[in-house]
Parts: structure tokens; C-alpha cells; sequence
């Protein structure tokens, strides 16, 4: 701004000099601008252009095939697997984190002195690395041995044979979870959900503690009888640039899943591709098998979904939650 | 009616009392200010009276019936908060209509599209956007109706937090401290406003400040409240013309009030080694205290009772204040004198005071009002 503004007076002061501010300006602004292009501009500039070739890594030179991988990646039904998988993750794991950081906000910010308990307990898993405790969650998801199919088998002879979960499970075997294609990306939803919601609630917390105490008593004065009415007076408003960042930040992590699969299925992503996420796929095609040119392909329009969710916040933030 | 009896109204956070036995009738329709310095429970004794704090012991009644369990939003008052705590994400509007929209419509006909739909949500909004217009039209915010709060100056903050107030029909309004967000020069504007709003509006108000100038403006009774009590309440020309206590006397009036030390030799009233008077009662305490007001003391040369050197001087135009440090002990009064006399009171001038016993204000050492010591030294002739 200070340079900005010495231009324009240096300009009306002398009109026909050389413009040294400006170029001053230019030279402040250079090691930044070098910086931006080299490690954000440039890499992305690549994967775009590759994303045309079938260029390998180690490959002296490569041809350019046009549009042939894009045209793979929506014909091939090993993507339509890695599309399904992708947006199941991403539409069930969103919602349900957001809203569940929003209740447990909610309810630890009422709750004052014993919250802090909760906050630390919920957000371990944002702590642990998600690596370990996907080795936990492998164990307790064993098919035999595991801890959750056992908790499961007690039930059994019980009143629970009423539900069909529990009478199916109970007859023919509880599901194989990390084995059964039915089940193995909703355990990697739940997972996700597990580990992410407190990382949301922790930003909601912050979000409740810049609401105004005196609102609140507006508005009782004002007749909002039940917490609902105040929660949506008063609460809700306040919270929501905070909502939008993290519907956010939340969909690009949820686009970015990968440790848990990797973790669980080193080798392809799933029970017949049940769980083969856009991330993982890149990692397959470009890393392990040295397809860069496809690689290249799904990397760029995992930036394209990322890009097109950073619009849409800035839009919304800009028209509808700013005041 | 609405009128308000409040009854030894109690209330501790943990260890600290904050209010201790608080007692207080307001009469329908009456302007009453709540005055003291801060952090003496002012605000806590108006939001008990709204709801939104439960007294410790005590008893609250509006009109006659007891609300002491009631919630703030069944109590039927109206508050406006220091902070004006407007709904930001709303329009001056719509922060008008809330009042009326949560009283007057069912949660569903307040929903956003499918309320509108609703049998009866047409003319229940039509009715509100009638009185949002009469209440903005009053204090003159209509044009601002489509504006967010954050578009706004703080003096018309303030007025959307009023017209939010006064949009329904209240028993009572509740104002905390409501001014002391605004300059100086809008906050006399305000004053006037708020006052004439009262005048119209024929409504119970209750008003908290720590600014006894906007008491002593506006109201019709003052309670000066100090460390969790009433020391008094009464109509402003009272409370400074006659105050039960010195920290009443201390604390209203600008500049404050001048306090000599007074003892009773025998049946001597003595100020400084000076009798001002002979025929007191020897049951009146032997140390008390004189409370002059900056106006009760005059320049005199002849026969002055006390005498001191000009060591600060506060012209405000139309009238002139001067400390004077006296000789007697050192210690500073305060007197009023017409622009005028100026020319006798340069810094560092040698001048006279002389006071009229009747004017003064007697307390005792520990602060309370001798009125009977005051009666027998104005009625008896005097012989200093
Ligand atoms: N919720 C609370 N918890 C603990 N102490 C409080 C609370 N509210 C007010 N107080 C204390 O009560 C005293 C009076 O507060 P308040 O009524 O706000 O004073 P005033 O409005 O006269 O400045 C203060 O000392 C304050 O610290
Ligand atoms: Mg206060």
C-alpha cells in the first residue's frame, strides 16, 4: 500500500520521470512472487501439461495423446469405482463430521469448566497419527478375533435377534467389515468421521466464543423461550463464516482421504475397489505404477473439485454469511 | 399498571454479595435511575428485575403479581443493553420485528418460505411491518430500515436498540447504561431524547448509569446504590439538596462537594479553631463532619470563616470554579463564583470564604445525616 501510494504522488508531483517507485515495488514484491511460481504455479502447470502425455518416469521423451486420459477416466469403470467411492466418502463423511463437531461444540461450550475434559478427548484422534490408529481399528475390526464382532456375537440369544442385522449376523456370521465390499467404505467413512469431528468441533469452539453473551439475553428478553429458538436467533447467524470454513476445510480433507485406505488395503484400494478414492488412485497410477500421464489426469481434476469447493466458500462468505 | 416493587432482593456469586437487601417500589409510569459508581450491582439488580439473573433471596412484582420464578421472556419488559446487542446478520427491520415476530407468530409461520403460506402469517406480518415503521418513524431511523447494524454509526445502533425496546407494549423499560457508548455531545442529545420518549410513551423506565449528570437530567427519582444497597432514593433536587448520607452527598453534584471536619466543644460547634455556633446539644457527637456545596461558599473580605490561597482555576464561562487550598489544614474546597469575581481570584491569590450555616450539610464521622444537629444550629441566632 505505502509503495502504491508513494507511486501515485511521485506521478503527480513529476509527471514525465521514470517511474523508479513502481519499479521499487516490483523488486519488493519479486522474492514473493518467485517463491508462488516456482513451488505452487509451476508443479500444477506441469501435471496439466503431462496430463496430455503418456509420459513415465525414467522415459527418455513421450508422446502427446490428447485428451485419451481424461477420456479413460470416464469410460473406464475402474474410475466410475474411484468417482463412487470418492464422492461416497466425501457425502457422508461432511455432513456428519460437520454436524457432529456442532453438537459437541455446542454441548461442551455449555458445559464450562468439565468441557475441557471432553475437548481433550475428542480431539485425540485429531492428534493421533491416523496411520497407528488405523492399525488399532484393523484389530477391532477382525473378522473373528476382533473386538467389535465379538461385542457383536453377545448379543446373540438375546431380545437384539429381533433386529435383522442381529439375526442375519447371528445365522450366517457378522460382516467381514475391512473385507466385505458392502461394508468396507462406510467403515472407512466412520473412521474418518471419528477422527475428523473434533478438529471441526475445536473450530466451532472458537466460532461460540466470539458470540456475544448480551445477544443471547436480547434474546430471551425479546421472547425466544427455548434454546432452539435462541440457537437459531442468535447461534446459528454468528457461526456462520465459521460453517463455511469448515464445510470447507472439511470436503477438501475428505476429498484428500488416503492414510486409513492405505493402511488397510496396501494393494488396490478395497474389496473389488470398493474404496478406491481419487487420492489413492494417484498414488497407484502415478507413484506405484509410473503411469504419470493419468496420474497427472486425476490429479488435475481433484484440483478442479478442490478449486470449484474454494469458490464456492468465497462466494458464499463474500454474498450471504457477510456482515 | 405496571408499577415494580422489588423486596430485599439479594444476590451472591459464590463468596461475593453483590447486592445486599435491596428495596425499591417503582410507581407506574415513573423515570427512575439507578445510580452509583461502578461495579456496585446496578446491573445485576436490573437484570434480576428482567429475568435473566435469579436473585440469591428476595421477591420481584410487576403490577401486582409476583415474578420472581417467571423467565425474562414471560416478564413482559423490554431491555436495552449497553452493547445494544443487535442481531448483526439482520436488518434494522427485522431486529425491530423480532420482538413481535416471537410473541405474535407459531415457530412455524416464522419459517422462511413455507411460513409465509401459512393461514394467518399475512396479516400478522403486514401488522408487524406497520409497527416497525411507527417505531422507526419515532425515532426517526426509517431510512435506515434495510441497513445491517454493522452499517451503522453508534448513535443509530443505539436508536434500532431502542425501537427494538419499544416496538411492543412493555411493562417496564429496562435501559443499562445505555448513553455510554456515544460522545459527549450526542450523549446530551440522547438524554433529551430518551426523556421526551418517556414524556410520550407514559411508560415505566428504569435506567442504570454510573453518570449521576444523566440521573440528575432525566429522571423522577434517583436510587444512588452503593456497594450493594440503596443509600437513598428520591427525586433528584433531594438527593442533592438534602441527602441522607455522605457518600450520596460525595457522589452526586459536580464538583464535588466540600467536607470540613466540625467538633463539638462543650456546646460549641467549632470549624477549626473558630465557634460557629453555641447552642448545641451536648448529646450530638463530639466529631462530625460539614458537607458546602461548591455554591454555598462565597469571596469575602470581611470577617471570612476560612481563608486560603487560589491553586487551581476552571473557567467555564459562564461560571468560574477555583480550588482554594486553606490555611487551616492544607486541605482543597471548591467554589462557584460568577465570571465576574475572576478578577480576584488570579492563582495564588489570597482570598476569604464565608458560607451560610443553613446551607450546610451535617454528617457524623462515620457519614450519616445529623439532621437534628442541623436544626439546632440554624434556629438558634448565631454568634460567630
Ligand atoms: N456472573 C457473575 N459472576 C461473578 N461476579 C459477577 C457476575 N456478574 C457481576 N459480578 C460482580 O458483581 C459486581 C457488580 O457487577 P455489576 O452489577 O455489573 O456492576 P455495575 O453494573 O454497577 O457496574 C461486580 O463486582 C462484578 O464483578
Ligand atoms: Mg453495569
Amino acid at each position: 500500500m505505502v509503495v502504491l501510494e508513494s507511486s501515485v504522488a511521485a506521478d503527480v508531483t513529476k509527471p514525465k520521470t521514470d517511474n523508479r517507485p513502481a519499479r521499487a515495488g516490483w523488486g519488493l514484491v519479486a522474492p514473493a512472487l518467485a517463491l508462488m511460481v516456482l513451488i505452487l504455479l509451476i508443479p500444477i502447470i506441469v501435471a496439466g501439461v503431462l496430463s496430455f502425455t503418456n509420459y513415465s518416469l525414467g522415459n527418455a521423451g513421450f508422446d502427446w495423446i490428447g485428451l485419451k486420459n481424461y477420456e479413460r477416466l470416464f469410460t473406464r469403470s475402474t474410475y466410475e469405482k474411484m468417482f463412487v467411492a470418492t464422492f461416497t466418502y466425501v457425502v457422508t463423511v461432511v455432513p456428519i463430521s460437520v454436524g457432529l463437531g456442532l453438537g459437541a461444540a455446542l454441548l461442551v461450550h455449555s458445559l464450562g469448566r468439565i468441557g475441557d475434559i471432553y475437548k481433550t478427548i475428542y480431539f485425540l484422534p485429531v492428534m493421533a497419527t491416523l496411520l497407528a490408529m488405523a492399525i488399532a481399528w484393523e484389530f477391532m475390526l477382525h473378522p473373528t478375533i476382533g473386538m467389535v464382532n465379538r461385542t457383536l456375537e453377545m448379543a446373540c440369544g438375546t431380545w437384539f435377534e429381533v433386529i435383522p442385522f442381529f439375526a442375519g449376523g447371528c445365522a450366517d456370521g457378522f460382516p467381514l467389515w475391512l473385507g466385505d465390499r458392502d461394508y468396507a467404505i462406510w467403515v472407512v467413512c466412520f473412521i474418518g468421521i471419528w477422527q475428523g469431528f473434533g478438529f471441526n468441533m475445536v473450530l466451532f469452539l472458537a466460532g461460540l466464543t466470539s458470540v456475544h453473551r448480551e445477544l443471547y439475553h436480547a434474546a430471551e428478553m425479546d421472547g425466544a423461550r427455548s434454546g432452539w429458538e435462541r440457537f437459531w436467533l442468535v447461534t446459528w447467524p454468528a457461526l456462520g463464516p465459521t460453517t463455511v470454513f469448515v464445510v470447507t476445510i472439511s470436503c477438501i480433507r475428505a476429498f484428500q482421504v488416503f492414510d486409513t485406505i492405505e493402511a488397510f488395503w496396501p494393494q488396490g484400494g478395497g474389496p473389488n475397489k470398493s474404496a478406491y478414492v481419487m487420492m489413492f488412485a494417484i498414488f497407484e497410477k502415478g507413484i506405484q505404477q509410473n503411469l504419470i500421464g493419468i496420474g497427472s489426469a486425476i490429479t488435475m481434476l481433484f484440483l478442479l473439485f478442490v478449486m470449484f469447493l474454494t469458490l464456492i466458500q468465497r462466494w458464499l462468505v463474500e454474498r450471504k454469511v457477510h456482515y | 399498571m405496571s408499577d415494580l416493587h422489588i423486596a430485599s432482593v439479594t444476590k451472591h456469586f459464590g463468596e461475593t454479595s453483590v447486592l445486599k437487601g435491596v428495596t425499591l417500589d417503582v410507581k407506574d409510569g415513573e423515570f427512575i435511575s439507578l445510580v452509583g459508581p461502578s461495579g456496585c450491582g446496578k446491573s445485576t439488580l436490573l437484570r434480576i428485575i428482567a429475568g435473566l439473573e435469579t436473585p440469591t433471596s428476595g421477591t420481584i412484582a410487576i403490577g401486582g403479581a409476583e415474578v420472581t420464578q417467571l423467565r425474562a421472556a414471560d416478564r413482559n419488559l423490554s431491555m436495552v443493553f449497553q452493547s445494544y446487542a443487535l442481531y448483526p446478520h439482520l436488518t434494522v427491520a427485522e431486529n425491530i420485528a423480532v420482538p413481535l415476530q416471537m410473541r405474535q407468530m407459531t415457530a412455524l409461520q416464522r419459517l422462511p418460505v413455507l411460513g409465509g403460506i401459512l393461514p394467518g402469517a399475512r396479516t400478522h406480518k403486514d401488522d408487524i411491518a406497520q409497527a416497525v415503521r411507527h417505531a422507526a418513524e419515532m425515532l426517526e431511523i426509517a431510512a435506515l430500515l434495510d441497513r445491517k447494524p454493522g452499517q451503522l454509526s453508534g448513535g443509530q445502533r443505539q436508536r434500532v436498540a431502542l425501537g427494538r425496546a419499544l416496538v411492543r407494549d412493555p411493562a417496564a423499560f429496562l435501559l443499562d447504561e445505555p448513553l455510554s457508548n456515544l460522545d459527549a455531545k450526542l450523549r446530551v442529545q440522547t438524554r433529551a431524547e430518551i426523556a421526551e420518549l418517556h414524556r410520550r410513551l407514559k411508560a415505566t423506565f428504569i435506567y442504570v448509569t454510573h453518570d449521576q449528570v444523566e440521573a440528575m437530567t432525566m429522571s423522577d427519582r434517583i436510587a444512588v446504590m452503593m456497594g450493594g444497597e440503596i443509600l437513598q432514593c428520591a427525586a433528584p433536587d433531594v438527593i442533592y439538596e438534602d441527602p441522607d448520607d455522605i457518600r450520596v452527598a460525595e457522589f452526586i453534584g459536580s464538583p464535588k462537594i466540600n467536607v470540613l471536619p466540625l467538633e463539638r466543644n462543650g456546646s460549641a460547634l467549632m470549624l477549626f479553631d473558630q465557634v460557629l455556633n453555641s447552642h448545641l446539644s451536648t448529646e450530638s457527637p463530639k466529631v462530625m463532619q460539614m458537607g458546602l456545596r461548591p455554591e454555598a461558599l462565597q469571596l469575602t473580605q470581611s470577617k471570612p470563616h476560612l481563608t486560603g490561597r487560589v491553586v487551581h482555576l476552571e473557567n467555564l464561562g459562564s461560571e468560574v470554579f477555583a480550588q482554594v487550598a486553606l490555611d487551616s489544614n492544607g486541605s482543597r474546597v471548591t467554589l462557584r463564583a460568577m465570571p465576574a469575581q475572576r478578577h480576584r481570584l488570579g492563582l495564588g491569590a489570597q482570598v476569604g470564604l464565608s458560607f451560610d450555616l443553613s446551607a450546610a450539610i451535617i454528617f457524623d464521622a462515620g457519614g450519616a445525616r445529623l439532621r437534628h444537629v442541623e436544626g439546632a444550629v440554624t434556629c438558634a441566632p448565631e454568634v460567630a
